[in-house]
Protein backbone atom coordinates (compact mmCIF):
# COMPACT_ATOMS: atom_id res chain seq x y z
CA UNK A 1 0.00 0.00 0.00
CA UNK A 2 0.84 3.41 -0.71
CA UNK A 3 2.29 5.94 1.98
CA UNK A 4 -1.33 8.04 2.28
CA UNK A 5 -2.82 4.30 3.41
CA UNK A 6 -5.80 5.24 5.73
CA UNK A 7 -5.58 4.89 9.35
CA UNK A 8 -7.64 3.04 11.90
CA UNK A 9 -10.29 5.24 12.43
CA UNK A 10 -11.07 5.95 8.90
CA UNK A 11 -10.77 1.98 8.21
CA UNK A 12 -13.62 1.42 11.30
CA UNK A 13 -15.73 3.94 9.66
CA UNK A 14 -15.60 2.46 6.29
CA UNK A 15 -16.10 -1.17 7.25
CA UNK A 16 -19.38 0.20 8.80
CA UNK A 17 -20.37 1.29 5.84
CA UNK A 18 -19.55 -1.00 3.77
CA UNK A 19 -21.02 -3.71 6.66
CA UNK A 20 -23.91 -1.76 6.46
CA UNK A 21 -24.71 -1.35 2.71
CA UNK A 22 -24.07 -5.07 2.82
CA UNK A 23 -27.18 -5.87 5.51
CA UNK A 24 -29.73 -3.43 3.68
CA UNK A 25 -29.41 -5.91 0.60
CA UNK A 26 -30.46 -4.85 -2.69
CA UNK A 27 -26.66 -5.67 -4.09
CA UNK A 28 -25.90 -7.20 -7.51
CA UNK A 29 -23.61 -10.00 -6.81
CA UNK A 30 -20.62 -7.79 -8.33
CA UNK A 31 -21.08 -4.89 -6.31
CA UNK A 32 -21.30 -8.08 -3.19
CA UNK A 33 -18.16 -9.08 -3.89
CA UNK A 34 -16.48 -6.10 -4.34
CA UNK A 35 -17.49 -4.57 -1.30
CA UNK A 36 -16.73 -7.98 0.59
CA UNK A 37 -12.94 -8.04 -0.85
CA UNK A 38 -12.62 -3.97 0.53
CA UNK A 39 -14.09 -5.17 3.58
CA UNK A 40 -11.86 -8.27 3.76
CA UNK A 41 -9.15 -5.45 3.06
CA UNK A 42 -9.50 -3.12 6.24
CA UNK A 43 -10.11 -5.76 8.43
CA UNK A 44 -6.57 -6.89 7.55
CA UNK A 45 -5.10 -3.57 7.94
CA UNK A 46 -6.43 -2.97 11.14
CA UNK A 47 -5.32 -5.98 12.49
CA UNK A 48 -2.00 -5.26 10.83
CA UNK A 49 -2.44 -1.49 12.85
CA UNK A 50 -3.01 -3.33 16.47
CA UNK A 51 0.31 -5.55 15.95
CA UNK A 52 2.05 -2.09 14.69
CA UNK A 53 1.36 -0.80 18.33
CA UNK A 54 3.40 -3.14 20.53
CA UNK A 55 6.81 -2.71 21.05
CA UNK A 56 9.82 -1.95 23.36
CA UNK A 57 9.31 -0.29 26.42
CA UNK A 58 11.78 2.47 27.35
CA UNK A 59 12.17 3.82 30.78
CA UNK A 60 14.95 6.35 30.81
CA UNK A 61 15.79 9.18 32.83
CA UNK A 62 15.71 12.53 31.39
CA UNK A 63 19.54 12.83 31.33
CA UNK A 64 20.15 10.10 30.00
CA UNK A 65 17.65 10.20 27.22
CA UNK A 66 18.82 13.22 26.69
CA UNK A 67 23.11 11.73 26.00
CA UNK A 68 21.36 8.74 24.04
CA UNK A 69 19.96 11.34 21.55
CA UNK A 70 22.94 13.68 21.38
CA UNK A 71 25.01 10.61 20.88
CA UNK A 72 23.03 9.88 17.39
CA UNK A 73 22.87 13.21 16.05
CA UNK A 74 27.17 13.03 15.86
CA UNK B 1 38.56 28.11 81.07
CA UNK B 2 38.40 31.39 82.72
CA UNK B 3 34.97 33.37 82.77
CA UNK B 4 34.04 36.49 81.42
CA UNK B 5 34.13 38.40 84.10
CA UNK B 6 37.74 36.36 85.03
CA UNK B 7 36.43 36.12 88.74
CA UNK B 8 36.14 31.89 88.84
CA UNK B 9 38.32 29.52 87.45
CA UNK B 10 37.66 26.00 86.39
CA UNK B 11 34.82 24.38 84.60
CA UNK B 12 31.67 27.09 83.85
CA UNK B 13 28.57 25.17 85.06
CA UNK B 14 26.87 24.99 81.91
CA UNK B 15 23.40 27.05 83.24
CA UNK B 16 25.65 29.90 83.54
CA UNK B 17 26.86 29.18 80.22
CA UNK B 18 23.74 29.00 78.58
CA UNK B 19 22.46 32.30 80.52
CA UNK B 20 25.90 34.32 78.93
CA UNK B 21 24.69 32.54 75.87
CA UNK B 22 21.38 33.65 76.07
CA UNK B 23 22.87 37.11 76.67
CA UNK B 24 24.81 37.43 73.79
CA UNK B 25 21.50 36.35 71.38
CA UNK B 26 18.94 38.39 73.02
CA UNK B 27 21.66 41.81 72.90
CA UNK B 28 22.72 41.38 69.27
CA UNK B 29 20.52 43.59 67.10
CA UNK B 30 21.03 41.28 63.93
CA UNK B 31 18.49 38.55 66.23
CA UNK B 32 15.62 41.39 67.06
CA UNK B 33 12.49 42.02 65.59
CA UNK B 34 13.43 40.27 62.11
CA UNK B 35 11.29 39.84 59.65
CA UNK B 36 11.60 36.10 59.00
CA UNK B 37 9.62 34.01 56.09
CA UNK B 38 9.17 29.91 56.15
CA UNK B 39 6.41 27.07 56.20
CA UNK B 40 4.34 26.50 59.35
CA UNK B 41 4.87 22.89 60.59
CA UNK B 42 4.15 21.29 64.24
CA UNK B 43 1.62 24.06 64.48
CA UNK B 44 -0.23 23.53 68.15
CA UNK B 45 -1.66 25.97 70.14
CA UNK B 46 -1.82 24.88 73.92
CA UNK B 47 -4.70 25.32 76.23
CA UNK B 48 -2.55 28.07 78.28
CA UNK B 49 -2.95 30.16 75.46
CA UNK B 50 0.62 30.21 73.99
CA UNK B 51 1.33 28.57 70.43
CA UNK B 52 3.80 26.75 69.28
CA UNK B 53 5.35 25.51 66.19
CA UNK B 54 8.40 25.66 63.99
CA UNK B 55 9.21 28.14 61.21
CA UNK B 56 11.08 25.77 58.23
CA UNK B 57 11.92 26.24 54.44
CA UNK B 58 13.76 23.53 52.29
CA UNK B 59 17.80 24.67 54.01
CA UNK B 60 16.60 24.74 57.85
CA UNK B 61 14.56 25.35 60.62
CA UNK B 62 13.55 27.06 63.89
CA UNK B 63 11.41 25.93 67.13
CA UNK B 64 9.27 29.34 67.39
CA UNK B 65 6.66 30.69 70.10
CA UNK B 66 3.86 32.98 70.49
CA UNK B 67 2.84 33.96 73.68
CA UNK B 68 -0.64 34.34 74.99
CA UNK B 69 -2.02 37.29 73.78
CA UNK B 70 0.96 38.78 72.31
CA UNK B 71 -0.31 39.43 68.92
CA UNK B 72 -3.25 38.54 66.93
CA UNK B 73 -3.17 35.32 64.94
CA UNK B 74 -4.94 34.77 61.55
CA UNK B 75 -7.43 31.88 61.63
CA UNK B 76 -6.41 30.34 58.00
CA UNK B 77 -3.05 29.98 59.56
CA UNK B 78 -2.38 25.86 59.53
CA UNK B 79 -0.09 23.21 59.32
CA UNK B 80 1.88 23.81 55.68
CA UNK B 81 0.63 27.73 55.64
CA UNK B 82 3.15 30.34 54.43
CA UNK B 83 3.57 32.64 56.91
CA UNK B 84 6.21 36.16 57.93
CA UNK B 85 7.04 37.07 61.24
CA UNK B 86 8.41 39.29 63.49
CA UNK B 87 10.60 37.43 66.28
CA UNK B 88 13.17 37.97 68.10
CA UNK B 89 15.49 35.18 69.31
CA UNK B 90 15.58 33.82 72.45
CA UNK B 91 17.10 31.13 74.25
CA UNK B 92 15.24 28.92 76.69
CA UNK B 93 17.79 27.98 79.38
CA UNK B 94 16.63 25.15 80.62
CA UNK B 95 16.60 22.83 77.61
CA UNK B 96 19.81 25.07 75.83
CA UNK B 97 17.06 25.46 72.88
CA UNK B 98 17.10 28.60 70.64
CA UNK B 99 13.73 29.72 69.59
CA UNK B 100 11.96 32.61 67.74
CA UNK B 101 9.66 35.22 69.63
CA UNK B 102 7.18 35.96 68.19
CA UNK B 103 5.83 39.58 67.98
CA UNK B 104 4.28 39.13 65.02
CA UNK B 105 2.70 36.68 62.60
CA UNK B 106 1.18 37.01 58.84
CA UNK B 107 -0.05 34.75 56.75
CA UNK B 108 1.71 34.79 52.81
CA UNK B 109 -0.19 34.69 50.20
CA UNK B 110 1.97 33.48 47.52
CA UNK B 111 -0.57 31.50 46.11
CA UNK B 112 -2.27 34.70 45.19
CA UNK B 113 0.79 36.13 43.26
CA UNK B 114 0.83 32.77 41.55
CA UNK B 115 -2.74 33.02 40.82
CA UNK B 116 -2.17 36.36 39.03
CA UNK B 117 0.48 35.69 36.85
CA UNK B 118 -1.43 32.18 36.04
CA UNK B 119 -4.26 34.83 34.75
CA UNK B 120 -2.40 36.95 32.81
CA UNK B 121 -0.86 33.87 30.84
CA UNK B 122 -4.00 32.38 30.29
CA UNK B 123 -5.36 35.89 28.81
CA UNK B 124 -2.04 36.18 26.77
CA UNK B 125 -2.50 32.83 25.28
CA UNK B 126 -6.38 33.46 24.19
CA UNK B 127 -5.36 36.18 22.44
CA UNK B 128 -2.88 34.42 20.77
CA UNK B 129 -5.38 32.50 20.04
CA UNK B 130 -3.63 29.23 21.49
CA UNK B 131 -6.55 28.41 23.66
CA UNK B 132 -8.93 28.07 20.33
CA UNK B 133 -6.25 26.20 18.38
CA UNK B 134 -7.37 23.22 16.72
CA UNK B 135 -6.63 20.02 18.64
CA UNK B 136 -4.36 17.36 17.05
CA UNK B 137 -6.80 14.19 17.18
CA UNK B 138 -5.47 11.43 19.27
CA UNK B 139 -4.13 8.79 17.34
CA UNK B 140 -5.87 4.87 17.33
CA UNK B 141 -4.31 2.97 18.16
CA UNK B 142 -1.12 5.02 19.96
CA UNK B 143 1.88 3.33 18.15
CA UNK B 144 4.45 4.67 20.50
CA UNK B 145 3.65 6.86 23.60
CA UNK B 146 5.94 8.90 25.30
CA UNK B 147 5.21 8.90 29.02
CA UNK B 148 6.74 12.38 30.58
CA UNK B 149 6.28 11.96 34.50
CA UNK B 150 8.38 11.77 37.95
CA UNK B 151 10.52 8.04 37.63
CA UNK B 152 9.22 6.17 39.96
CA UNK B 153 7.02 7.83 40.86
CA UNK B 154 3.52 6.00 42.21
CA UNK B 155 1.60 7.86 39.16
CA UNK B 156 4.02 6.44 36.77
CA UNK B 157 3.55 2.86 38.30
CA UNK B 158 -0.28 3.66 37.94
CA UNK B 159 -0.27 4.21 34.20
CA UNK B 160 2.53 1.50 33.68
CA UNK B 161 -0.04 -0.86 35.55
CA UNK B 162 -3.30 0.24 33.64
CA UNK B 163 -1.75 -0.01 30.38
CA UNK B 164 -0.68 -3.25 30.93
CA UNK B 165 -4.01 -4.31 31.91
CA UNK B 166 -5.39 -2.42 28.69
CA UNK B 167 -2.92 -3.19 26.10
CA UNK B 168 -0.29 -5.90 27.02
CA UNK B 169 3.28 -4.72 25.27
CA UNK B 170 2.01 -0.99 24.38
CA UNK B 171 5.04 0.75 22.56
CA UNK B 172 5.69 3.33 25.20
CA UNK B 173 8.83 5.59 26.30
CA UNK B 174 8.94 7.04 29.98
CA UNK B 175 10.98 9.93 30.23
CA UNK B 176 11.58 10.36 34.20
CA UNK B 177 11.42 14.20 35.17
CA UNK B 178 11.18 16.13 38.45
CA UNK B 179 7.60 17.06 38.44
CA UNK B 180 7.85 19.30 41.91
CA UNK B 181 10.37 21.68 43.15
CA UNK B 182 12.61 24.82 41.34
CA UNK B 183 13.82 22.78 38.77
CA UNK B 184 10.54 20.65 37.82
CA UNK B 185 9.30 23.66 35.11
CA UNK B 186 12.98 23.10 33.01
CA UNK B 187 12.67 19.33 33.51
CA UNK B 188 9.58 19.08 32.06
CA UNK B 189 10.20 21.66 28.98
CA UNK B 190 13.28 19.43 28.51
CA UNK B 191 10.84 16.22 28.44
CA UNK B 192 8.88 17.28 25.55
CA UNK B 193 11.76 18.34 23.69
CA UNK B 194 12.69 14.81 24.03
CA UNK B 195 9.22 13.82 22.72
CA UNK B 196 9.34 16.28 20.02
CA UNK B 197 12.70 14.53 18.61
CA UNK B 198 11.27 10.71 19.30
CA UNK B 199 8.02 12.61 17.23
CA UNK B 200 10.82 12.82 14.72
CA UNK B 201 10.21 10.52 11.82
CA UNK B 202 13.80 10.65 10.27
CA UNK B 203 15.35 9.84 13.60
CA UNK B 204 12.36 7.71 14.15
CA UNK B 205 13.26 5.19 11.37
CA UNK B 206 17.10 5.43 12.95
CA UNK B 207 15.96 4.15 15.83
CA UNK B 208 14.60 1.47 14.44
CA UNK B 209 11.03 2.14 16.22
CA UNK B 210 7.82 3.92 15.18
CA UNK B 211 7.78 7.56 15.96
CA UNK B 212 5.54 9.12 19.06
CA UNK B 213 2.25 9.79 17.99
CA UNK B 214 1.11 10.59 21.70
CA UNK B 215 2.39 12.74 25.00
CA UNK B 216 1.22 12.35 28.34
CA UNK B 217 2.78 14.56 30.46
CA UNK B 218 1.55 15.05 34.13
CA UNK B 219 2.09 13.72 37.63
CA UNK B 220 -0.14 12.68 40.54
CA UNK B 221 -1.96 15.08 43.00
CA UNK B 222 -0.28 17.67 45.44
CA UNK B 223 -0.94 21.35 46.95
CA UNK B 224 -1.67 23.73 44.37
CA UNK B 225 2.12 24.63 44.69
CA UNK B 226 3.18 21.75 44.04
CA UNK B 227 1.34 21.37 40.72
CA UNK B 228 2.63 25.11 39.73
CA UNK B 229 5.32 23.84 36.85
CA UNK B 230 2.02 23.07 34.82
CA UNK B 231 0.83 26.63 34.76
CA UNK B 232 4.32 28.43 33.78
CA UNK B 233 4.23 29.62 30.36
CA UNK B 234 7.54 27.56 29.46
CA UNK B 235 5.83 24.38 29.62
CA UNK B 236 2.10 25.88 28.08
CA UNK B 237 4.51 26.54 25.33
CA UNK B 238 6.47 23.57 24.67
CA UNK B 239 2.64 21.43 24.69
CA UNK B 240 1.77 24.28 22.39
CA UNK B 241 4.60 23.16 19.90
CA UNK B 242 4.15 20.07 20.39
CA UNK B 243 3.91 18.18 16.69
CA UNK B 244 2.01 15.07 18.48
CA UNK B 245 -1.10 15.36 20.32
CA UNK B 246 -0.23 15.81 23.82
CA UNK B 247 -2.42 14.65 26.87
CA UNK B 248 -1.78 17.07 30.34
CA UNK B 249 -2.98 14.53 32.88
CA UNK B 250 -1.80 16.12 36.38
CA UNK B 251 -4.06 15.26 39.26
CA UNK B 252 -6.20 17.42 40.66
CA UNK B 253 -10.12 17.96 41.13
CA UNK B 254 -11.02 21.68 41.18
CA UNK B 255 -8.79 24.09 39.45
CA UNK B 256 -7.75 24.08 35.77
CA UNK B 257 -4.30 24.36 35.25
CA UNK B 258 -2.95 26.34 31.74
CA UNK B 259 -1.47 23.03 31.03
CA UNK B 260 -4.92 21.77 30.69
CA UNK B 261 -6.22 24.43 28.72
CA UNK B 262 -3.41 24.12 26.05
CA UNK B 263 -3.36 20.16 25.69
CA UNK B 264 -4.96 18.33 22.95
CA UNK B 265 -6.32 16.05 25.81
CA UNK B 266 -7.51 16.96 29.55
CA UNK B 267 -7.25 14.49 32.04
CA UNK B 268 -8.41 14.64 35.85
CA UNK B 269 -5.43 11.96 36.64
CA UNK B 270 -2.49 9.88 35.11
CA UNK B 271 -4.66 6.45 35.24
CA UNK B 272 -7.66 9.10 33.98
CA UNK B 273 -5.37 9.84 30.87
CA UNK B 274 -4.63 6.25 30.01
CA UNK B 275 -8.54 5.30 30.32
CA UNK B 276 -8.85 7.92 27.44
CA UNK B 277 -5.94 7.02 25.24
CA UNK B 278 -5.56 3.38 25.43
CA UNK B 279 -7.96 1.10 23.97
CA UNK B 280 -8.30 -2.05 25.73
CA UNK B 281 -6.75 -3.98 23.27
CA UNK B 282 -9.47 -6.90 23.74
CA UNK B 283 -12.39 -4.96 22.77
CA UNK B 284 -10.75 -3.62 19.64
CA UNK B 285 -10.64 -7.47 18.74
CA UNK B 286 -13.67 -8.39 19.08
CA UNK B 287 -14.90 -5.15 17.27
CA UNK B 288 -12.90 -6.31 14.27
CA UNK B 289 -14.10 -10.10 14.93
CA UNK B 290 -18.06 -8.83 14.60
CA UNK B 291 -17.33 -6.84 11.74
CA UNK B 292 -16.13 -9.83 10.37
CA UNK B 293 -18.82 -11.89 10.96
CA UNK B 294 -21.35 -9.39 9.99
CA UNK B 295 -19.21 -8.84 6.70
CA UNK B 296 -19.16 -12.55 6.04
CA UNK B 297 -22.99 -12.83 6.96
CA UNK B 298 -24.24 -10.38 4.74
CA UNK B 299 -22.57 -11.48 1.73
CA UNK B 300 -23.68 -14.62 1.99
CA UNK B 301 -27.03 -13.13 2.13
CA UNK B 302 -26.34 -11.12 -0.59
CA UNK B 303 -25.41 -14.00 -2.68
CA UNK B 304 -28.55 -16.30 -1.69
CA UNK B 305 -30.75 -13.25 -2.03
CA UNK B 306 -29.35 -12.96 -5.46
CA UNK B 307 -29.69 -16.51 -6.10
CA UNK B 308 -33.39 -16.57 -5.32
CA UNK B 309 -33.81 -13.77 -7.46
CA UNK B 310 -32.42 -16.03 -9.95
CA UNK B 311 -34.69 -18.50 -9.80
CA UNK B 312 -37.45 -16.60 -9.33
CA UNK B 313 -37.17 -14.66 -13.00
CA UNK B 314 -36.15 -17.98 -14.09
CA UNK B 315 -40.12 -18.94 -13.34
CA UNK B 316 -41.78 -16.03 -14.33
CA UNK B 317 -39.92 -16.13 -17.53
CA UNK B 318 -40.79 -19.86 -18.32
CA UNK B 319 -44.90 -18.74 -17.61
CA UNK B 320 -44.48 -15.22 -19.15
CA UNK B 321 -45.82 -16.36 -22.84
CA UNK B 322 -48.80 -17.91 -21.66
CA UNK B 323 -49.18 -14.54 -19.61
CA UNK B 324 -49.37 -12.83 -22.39
CA UNK B 325 -51.30 -15.12 -24.12
CA UNK B 326 -53.93 -14.70 -21.65
CA UNK B 327 -53.87 -11.12 -21.50
CA UNK B 328 -54.30 -10.56 -24.92
CA UNK B 329 -57.72 -13.16 -24.85
CA UNK B 330 -59.15 -10.52 -21.94
CA UNK B 331 -58.54 -7.78 -23.68
CA UNK B 332 -59.84 -9.01 -26.89
CA UNK B 333 -63.10 -10.17 -24.88
CA UNK B 334 -63.23 -6.44 -23.74
CA UNK B 335 -62.89 -5.47 -26.74
CA UNK B 336 -65.77 -7.37 -28.17
CA UNK B 337 -68.53 -6.67 -25.88
CA UNK B 338 -67.80 -3.08 -25.98
CA UNK B 339 -68.27 -3.36 -29.98
CA UNK B 340 -71.11 -5.56 -29.07
CA UNK B 341 -72.85 -2.41 -27.49
CA UNK B 342 -71.41 0.39 -29.53
CA UNK B 343 -73.79 -1.54 -32.43
CA UNK B 344 -76.64 -2.25 -30.67
CA UNK B 345 -76.73 1.10 -30.31
CA UNK B 346 -76.47 2.27 -33.99
CA UNK B 347 -78.68 -0.51 -34.64
CA UNK B 348 -81.47 1.07 -32.74
CA UNK B 349 -80.93 4.39 -34.39
CA UNK B 350 -81.49 3.22 -37.51
CA UNK B 351 -84.38 1.19 -36.82
CA UNK B 352 -85.66 4.39 -35.78
CA UNK B 353 -84.62 6.05 -39.10
CA UNK B 354 -86.13 3.40 -41.11
CA UNK B 355 -89.64 3.90 -39.44
CA UNK B 356 -89.72 7.52 -40.16
CA UNK B 357 -88.48 6.68 -44.20
CA UNK B 358 -91.47 4.03 -44.13
CA UNK B 359 -93.79 6.78 -43.25
CA UNK B 360 -93.23 9.23 -45.53
CA UNK B 361 -92.76 6.59 -48.12
CA UNK B 362 -96.18 5.27 -47.47
CA UNK B 363 -97.47 8.98 -47.51
CA UNK B 364 -96.55 9.58 -51.38
CA UNK B 365 -97.55 5.80 -52.44
CA UNK B 366 -99.81 6.52 -55.50
CA UNK B 367 -103.09 4.41 -54.14
CA UNK B 368 -103.12 7.44 -51.43
CA UNK B 369 -104.11 9.69 -55.09
CA UNK B 370 -106.08 7.41 -56.29
CA UNK B 371 -108.36 7.48 -53.36
CA UNK B 372 -108.70 11.17 -53.48
CA UNK B 373 -110.35 10.28 -57.69
CA UNK B 374 -106.91 10.04 -59.57
CA UNK B 375 -106.54 7.14 -61.88
CA UNK B 376 -103.71 5.27 -63.56
CA UNK B 377 -103.20 4.50 -66.69
CA UNK B 378 -101.25 1.45 -67.46
CA UNK B 379 -100.27 -0.33 -71.28
CA UNK B 380 -100.40 -3.82 -71.60
CA UNK B 381 -96.87 -4.32 -70.45
CA UNK B 382 -97.57 -2.53 -67.03
CA UNK B 383 -95.38 0.48 -67.78
CA UNK B 384 -97.33 3.51 -66.79
CA UNK B 385 -98.60 6.37 -69.08
CA UNK B 386 -97.65 9.43 -67.81
CA UNK B 387 -98.11 11.58 -71.59
CA UNK B 388 -100.39 11.13 -74.57
CA UNK B 389 -97.08 11.03 -76.74
CA UNK B 390 -97.08 6.77 -74.87
CA UNK B 391 -100.25 5.69 -76.34
CA UNK B 392 -101.59 5.60 -79.79
CA UNK B 393 -105.30 5.35 -81.16
CA UNK B 394 -106.46 1.64 -81.27
CA UNK B 395 -103.96 0.49 -78.70
CA UNK B 396 -105.47 -1.36 -75.36
CA UNK B 397 -104.95 0.12 -71.89
CA UNK B 398 -105.66 -0.58 -68.43
CA UNK B 399 -107.55 2.31 -65.93
CA UNK B 400 -106.70 1.95 -62.16
CA UNK B 401 -109.02 2.96 -59.65
CA UNK B 402 -108.42 3.14 -55.82
CA UNK B 403 -110.41 -0.09 -55.51
CA UNK B 404 -110.61 -1.76 -59.19
CA UNK B 405 -109.45 -1.37 -62.68
CA UNK B 406 -111.11 -1.30 -66.40
CA UNK B 407 -109.78 -2.30 -69.64
CA UNK B 408 -110.31 0.21 -72.94
CA UNK B 409 -109.30 1.14 -76.30
CA UNK B 410 -108.18 4.58 -77.66
CA UNK B 411 -110.21 5.83 -80.05
CA UNK B 412 -108.72 8.99 -80.57
CA UNK B 413 -106.21 11.21 -79.09
CA UNK B 414 -105.61 14.95 -78.45
CA UNK B 415 -102.64 17.28 -77.20
CA UNK B 416 -102.99 19.88 -74.87
CA UNK B 417 -102.20 23.49 -76.47
CA UNK B 418 -98.97 24.30 -75.57
CA UNK B 419 -97.59 21.23 -74.60
CA UNK B 420 -96.22 20.34 -77.77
Amino acid sequence: MSDEKITYTEAMHRLETIVSTLERGGMGLDETLKLYEEGADLLRLCKTELSAAEGRLHELQLDDIETELQAEEQ
Amino acid sequence: MTGRGGVTTGPLPIGQFVQLVKQTVVRDPLFKNQALRGEVTQWKQYPSGHTYFSLRDQDGQMRAVIWKGRCAIDSSIKEGSEVVVLASLDLYVRRGEIQLNVERIEPVSILGELEKTKRLLVEQLRKEGELDRERLAIPLPPKHIAIITGAGSAALSDMQQLIENRWPGLRRTVIGVLVQGPRATEEIVRGLAVARKLADPVRARKRGEPPVDLVIVGRGGGSPEDLWSFNLEPVARAIIASPVPVVSAVGHESDILVSDLVADLRASTPSDAVERVVPVLPELHYFLDEYQERLTNASRRQISDNRQRLRTLHARLRVAPMAGLNRAKAQLFALTSRMKVSSNQSLSIQTTRLAQFEASLAAIHPQRVLERGYSMTQTTDGSVVSSIACIEVGQNITLNFADGSADAEIKKTHTNEGEK
